[in-house]
């Protein structure tokens, strides 16, 4: 009997560590069989709006508050897609960053108009305000020059893929 | 046994059994509510280290003079260049972004809330396959607590009574809140 209780708990361990260990999958599993190089979506932006992709790379951003999106490094420098599923669906972990992440969903180019990126940039100046003033005291306000709408010069076109399925290893 | 001890045991069983998922849906429920003012899973923290400019322009002798500026052994998971002014070097829940110019790191730590974290990961479903079945069972065991619990009492305090005007009150509150988001909101 002890023999067999033991037997147990390795097998188990074993399955759990090879689980850790292997892919995690979120969401719907992945069919679109070609990968599709972030920079040549950035390239032809109209050319994959509404087509469906599959890209790959290191995630290199995640939404912290909801774990609805992921950011994905290109094979390009200087260059990320944001991958944005609806929330709730899929909850990516803080602790993904640095991961790579396999995504599939739909291209969606739109251009955000200069009072939409004025809105935006406030927003996200209140947000950082918020954190600044929480995390990071006084120190940190040094760092971070606070959003200047002149900054924004004209219209925006922000590219992202819809997601529904990844596959983070 | 007559209808009403059925449904009285029901409704008590039932109840003991849901009380572990309530109490984690509850306080789940509570801390993401308000995730508008806080982080309800990580608790994300914001440090500012100071190093010597990066001097490297090339990629891997960039991230070698950052850890070694930086004092880090190990290496990193992956690195990123968002633009050409900053290095981001990834470790499991931390992250360096190295502003090469001026040698400014801000070092983002990302733990996840003891107990409060993985309370959320069951309450937002984030392990899906199993747990997609025991929240299903949970969510028809309310169901049955909430009708079986109409029927415990009868008389006065029952659905006849008292009851009544509380479950009228209960109903009438998603209800006015539905029709005030649908037509006048």
């Amino acid at each position: 009997m002890r023999r067999m209780i033991v037997s147990a708990v390795v097998v188990a361990l074993c399955v759990t560590v090879g689980l850790a260990a292997s892919v995690k999958k979120y969401g719907k599993p992945l069919t679109v069989k070609q990968t599709t190089k972030v920079s040549d979506i950035y390239a032809k932006p109209d050319a994959f709006n509404g087509k469906r992709v599959k890209v790959q790379g290191p995630i290199v951003d995640v939404c912290s508050m909801a774990g609805c999106w992921i950011a994905i490094g290109s094979d390009k420098e200087f260059q990320s897609i944001r991958f944005k599923v609806d929330e709730g669906v899929i909850v990516f972990p803080m602790d993904s960053k640095g991961l790579t992440a396999t995504v599939e969903g739909v291209v969606t180019v739109t251009v955000m108009s200069v009072a939409d990126q004025i809105a935006a940039g406030n927003e996200t100046g209140k947000e950082m305000g918020k954190e600044m003033g929480k995390e990071m005291g006084a120190e940190m306000g040094k760092e971070k020059k606070p959003f200047d709408p002149k900054s924004i010069t004209g219209p925006k076109t922000v590219i992202m893929i819809k997601g529904e399925g990844a596959e983070v290893f | 046994m007559n209808w009403r001890h059925l449904n009285s045991v029901l409704h008590r069983d039932i109840g003991y059994l849901a009380v572990g998922l309530s109490i984690v849906y509850g306080v789940s429920g509570l801390a993401v509510n308000h995730k508008a003012d806080w982080n309800p899973s990580y608790r994300v923290q914001k440090t500012i280290q100071r190093i010597a400019p990066i001097e490297a322009t090339e990629r891997a002798e960039m991230i070698r003079e950052a850890l070694s500026k930086l004092a880090i052994g190990e290496q990193p998971r992956n690195a990123f260049r968002p633009n050409p002014a900053t290095l981001q070097l990834f470790f499991k829940a931390r992250t360096y972004s190295v502003d090469l110019p001026t040698g400014n790191v801000i070092v983002e730590q990302a733990n996840p809330r003891p107990v409060l974290f993985e309370m959320n990961q069951m309450h937002l479903n984030a392990p899906r396959r199993f747990w997609t079945v025991v929240a299903d069972v949970y969510a028809i065991a309310l169901i049955v607590l909430a009708i079986t619990g109409m029927f415990v009492l009868k008389g006065r305090l029952g659905i006849t009574g008292r009851g009544a005007w509380l479950t009228t009150g209960g109903v009438l509150l998603p209800v006015a809140y539905w029709v005030y988001h649908l037509y006048i909101e």
